[in-house]
């Protein structure tokens, strides 16, 4: 027997983002189309808009994907600074839950200003037109991407953990010194660790000889680094940039999608 | 110097559609129109995408009709070819029945 009404799931998925195109589906589903006929054009529909969206924001996405690069440089930054500062002192003098509290919030307000720098970036030539600009859009770009750094952390906490503890299992079964390149790795680790078990027991998983080779590492090789952890750490950035950079942009460079 | 662009097969397809369904012509029988001539599926979306595409260069306009029960509250969206989408239609047909009529005869490929 023919269902009288089309599969809701695919209802849903379509929204309502095209009110007459969802109107010709039921229509046609009324008329005698099947579920398959249905499903088929819904996902055919989103394929379609999936890829125009692309299209318009192909600069973002651009953007997105060479800004997002620079991360693993950007956090070797804020390791030396970490470093210099002796903060890793710091915080082994402070009892928990304080010491986890300063390390989060070190993580978090280094990540906030990398993407606030990257949206200044993008709108940079916008800046100096106050037709195009708008402090309010500027200000809703800033607002969406304090919930997407949550969704940042979240994917920072819970997916690279896996990949992380697996490659950690393997080189600590290693017993020789470290390259530059590796021990940088391990400190992106370290962030990763950090993130999800506070910093002490982040820091007792590397040795000293460990993070002392850090020093040598050069920020050009942290920025071309593509191994799994350093690709995992650009991801979220990307994600969020993405996403954030729309709602920052002024209405007259946004198309209709 | 002006840009002259000349429409694709399917959004010539689309407007020869949209001209002779005239007052009904919305996605539906749009989509109808094309399976019919084309004998094979055609994506809604896909015309929807391409009749956006003609609005944006205004060769086409539309407008919202009214909700009803059996598009699940749904309206239509009406289409209508511009004067601009006319000439470009004309001028479409011009160039391909020029450039048939340069081809020698094609042995062997009866419609």
């Amino acid at each position: 027997m023919k269902q009288s009404s089309p599969p809701p799931l695919a209802t849903w998925m379509l929204g309502e983002w095209n009110e007459a195109l969802a109107g010709d589906l039921h229509e046609e589903f009324r008329a005698g189309r099947s579920a398959v006929w249905y499903w088929r054009q819904v996902l055919s529909a989103l394929l379609i808009r999936g890829a125009r969206a692309l299209r318009i924001r192909r600069a973002a996405l651009l953007f997105a994907a060479l800004w997002s690069m620079l991360v693993p440089g950007w956090l070797f930054m804020v390791a030396g600074i970490e470093r210099s500062l002796h903060f890793n002192e710091h915080l082994s003098r402070m009892t928990w839950p304080w010491s986890t509290v300063c390390d989060l919030g070190l993580m978090l307000a280094a990540s906030l200003l990398f993407l606030w720098a990257g949206i200044l970036l993008y709108l940079f030539a916008d800046l100096w037109h106050p037709d195009h600009f708008r402090l309010r859009e500027l200000g809703g770009g800033i607002a969406a991407s304090l919930p997407a750094v949550l969704v940042l952390w979240l994917a920072l906490i819970v997916l690279p953990k896996h990949f992380v503890a697996v490659q950690a299992a393997a080189e600590s079964s290693t017993a020789r010194t470290p390259t530059p390149l590796e021990a940088f790795r391990m400190e992106q680790r370290r962030m990763v660790w950090a993130a999800h078990e506070g910093p002490a027991l982040a820091h007792a998983r590397l040795d000293d000889s460990k993070n002392r080779a850090i020093a040598d590492t050069s920020p050009r090789q942290a920025v071309t680094d593509m191994h799994v952890p350093a690709v995992l750490v650009r991801l979220p950035f990307f994600l969020v940039l993405l996403c954030t950079l729309r709602s920052a942009e002024p209405r007259s460079r946004r198309c209709p999608s | 110097m002006t840009e002259r662009s000349y429409l694709g097969e399917f959004e010539l397809m689309i407007l020869l559609a949209v001209v002779r369904l005239g007052d009904e012509a919305y996605g539906v029988p749009i989509s109808r129109e094309l399976e019919r001539h084309r004998g094979r599926t055609v994506s809604v979306g896909s015309v929807y995408a391409a009749l956006e595409r003609m609005e944006a260069k205004s060769l086409v306009a539309s407008t919202l009709g009214d909700p009803t029960p059996e598009r699940g509250g749904k309206a239509k969206r009406y289409f209508t070819v511009t004067k601009a989408g006319l000439r470009q239609v004309h001028e479409t047909r011009r160039v391909l029945s020029k450039l048939w009529r340069t081809l020698p005869e094609l042995k062997g490929e009866n419609p």
